[in-house]
């Protein structure tokens, strides 16, 4: 009999693991780290992997006696389904400017009111009121990534900085493409004289015969991340490969004969964003952590960890001579707004965006 | 003995190196100078100090073991029971019950985790909780269940009832008889299901990803979620201790057995 109990115990024991693990939740939050909802202790920002020097999470926790929890995401989708599917108690998020509409859409922003806070007025005029966000009324520039050439100059040197390079005619040089269907294509349209978020028929058309052509060279290796890339041109397997501005300077931090270049015809740009999340626990510490993030030691020290490029006007004498110093790093006001380097925006909804998918399918699908 | 053709050999040790060499390349890279992969600086221990002071992979590392072991836990007590009940019962709806069984293991991740996160979603209307270990355990106790009452019940698909019969006309009690007959049966089967379930809740990323709300990532969320910025060394470096450690758990594992095996014989 007392096996009997014995087993009976066992079989029970998870059951009521499981009534005591359940009601914990109800109560104070999540399972393993209590989520107190509103303490002000605890700040939680959902970012990008390696975006943030941990420096500045750590002095910002001794200053204000809290802690910051980062929780990481890989892709703007797979955020914001999370976020959607509910359960979460972020305060902070840093979505690309061509996902922040349909953020606001999704109901997931709240507005930031940028006037009161005390350091908004560090970020440069090139990225203030932007297309994406015209009153900066849910966003606040974090970094960004203008999307350049690399190359490795013990192993090669580009005659011209051209997408030409790569574009043109010439069938020796061995490169590989951003595995981004808005960047390949936004390369080719800008090749083309036409904008990144050209919804023309024509234009794309254009594109798409253009990319037919580039992807059929003996010289094109693949699309690739930023990391990878990276890795191929220290490793000699490739000559020219197109990459995210930072990517590469991270690389070159290490390794001198890392170059890069905003090719002439023109190259398109994207920011990440701090964004305030609809139901934060936090907001008071969360436009706290804003406004330390905006001064422009904080600002710099971010972006000299990350390598990534620094919208902050009064951070750039704090910033790395690697980085500061370096044309691809900072694109001008005047490139700007001219539009030789242009914001990826978000398409509008119907066939143009359709056709998008459909070349970039048939492009990795050669 | 039997000799082996060499050219079969030859092939053998082919997929072998094909299997092997990529892990001994990361052993190696975790000890490179060189933050980036691609090429060889100097041997350095760095990255492993640069790991232990990594508080969010401590923290990963913890969770992702609590998950494995208690989810395995309880996948194996309710797969175990599934699996006994589908091979000893017939009753109405087992086709469909079996049927049941097998989706968890053919449906993709994303819909998996996607679903769950639904059905959180819609719990939370009448019960507002938050994200965390408790939806994650659940999450991965869902599929592991699936995989542990297969292997049981294919285990046991080869005896019929008559054996626990037999203890009961030889005055077994119900229990007695599962404990002394039933159980040593299909005990390989629920030891290989649980390690089935176990490496499964530990490699999981994408239910986990969608199920674990905020403040609460296991290690593979951690890796993946860095790829796109690119892995940092440090990641190596912590690959090669989990290999490490998994090489030392087969090595004891084999020696356990053997002195096992070599009592029983």
């Amino acid at each position: 009999m007392r096996a009997e109990r014995a087993v009976l115990g066992a079989l029970l024991l998870p059951a009521l693991l499981l009534a005591c693990q359940r009601a914990e939740p109800v109560q104070s939050g999540a399972g393993a780290v209590p989520v107190a909802r509103g303490d002000g202790k605890t700040l939680r920002i959902f970012m990008w992997s390696d975006y943030i020097d941990p420096q500045v999470v750590k002095d910002f926790e001794k200053a204000r006696g809290v802690r910051v929890v980062i929780d990481t995401f890989e892709s703007n989708e797979a955020m914001l389904a999370k976020l959607q599917g509910g359960g979460t108690a972020y305060d902070l998020a840093t979505p690309s400017n061509y996902f922040i509409q349909t953020m606001v859409r999704a109901g997931q922003l709240q507005k930031m009111n940028v006037q009161t806070l005390k350091n908004f007025h560090n970020v440069a005029p090139g990225f203030q009121n932007p297309g994406y966000d015209p009153h900066n009324t849910y966003t606040v520039p974090y970094q960004y990534a203008a999307t350049g050439l690399a190359y490795n100059a013990a192993r090669y040197t580009p005659p011209r900085e051209s997408w030409d390079l790569i574009f043109g005619t010439s069938d020796t040089v061995k490169f590989v493409l951003l595995d981004d269907p808005r960047e390949v294509i936004g390369a080719a349209l800008k090749y083309l004289g036409f904008s990144v978020n050209s919804t023309r028929v024509p234009e794309l058309r254009a594109a798409r015969n253009l990319l037919r052509t580039v992807v059929a060279k003996r010289g094109f290796l693949g699309f690739d991340g930023g990391p990878g890339t990276r890795n191929r041109l220290l490793a000699g397997d490739i000559d020219l490969g197109q990459i995210y501005v930072g990517d590469l300077l991270q690389g070159a931090a290490e390794n001198a004969s890392l170059k890069v270049f905003l090719p002439r015809e023109g190259t398109t740009i994207s920011t990440d964003n701090l964004v305030l999340l609809q139901g934060a626990p936090n907001p008071a510490l969360a436009r706290d952590f804003i406004d330390t993030v905006l001064t422009p030691r904080v600002s710099a020290a971010i972006s000299n960890y990350t390598y990534y490029g620094n919208p902050n006007a009064a951070a750039r004498p704090f910033l790395d001579p690697l980085l500061r110093d370096n044309k691809a790093f900072n694109p001008s006001q005047a490139d700007l707004k001219s539009g030789r380097v242009e914001f990826i925006e978000e398409l509008p909804p119907g066939r143009p965006p359709r056709l998008f998918d459909r070349i970039w399918s048939e492009l990795k699908s050669r | 003995m039997r000799r082996v053709h060499p050219l079969l050999a030859g092939y053998a040790w082919l997929v072998y190196a094909f299997m092997y060499l990529p892990i001994l390349v990361l052993v190696l890279f975790s000890f490179n100078a060189s933050k980036f992969g691609a090429t060889w600086s100097g041997f350095t221990t760095h990255w492993y100090a640069v790991l232990f002071g990594r508080s969010d992979v401590r923290e990963a590392v913890t969770n992702t073991l609590l998950v494995a072991v208690s989810s395995t836990a309880l996948s194996v007590v309710l797969g175990t029971l599934l699996g006994l009940g589908l091979w000893r019962y017939t009753f109405r709806g087992r086709t469909a019950l079996t049927f049941l069984l097998v989706t968890p293991i053919v449906i993709p991740d994303v819909v998996m985790g996607v679903s769950l996160l639904m059905f959180y979603a819609l719990v939370r209307h009448v019960l507002p909780f938050q994200g965390g270990l408790f939806t994650v355990l659940l999450a991965h106790v869902t599929f592991q269940v699936s995989y542990v009452g297969l292997v049981v019940r294919s285990r046991l698909a080869g005896y019929g009832p008559e054996l626990e019969e037999a203890a009961r006309d030889l005055g077994a009690s119900g229990l007695r008889a599962f404990l002394h007959v039933t159980l040593p049966l299909a005990l390989p089967g629920v030891l290989s299901g649980a390690l089935l379930a176990f490496t499964l809740s530990l490699d999981d990323f994408v239910v986990t990803y969608f199920t674990s709300g905020s403040g609460f990532h296991t290690l593979p969320v951690l890796v993946y979620t860095s790829v796109k910025r690119g892995v940092t060394p440090d990641i190596n470096a912590l690959s090669t201790l989990l290999i490490a450690f998994t090489v030392l758990l087969i090595v004891v594992a084999n020696a356990v057995g053997r002195r096992g095996g070599a009592r029983e014989g």
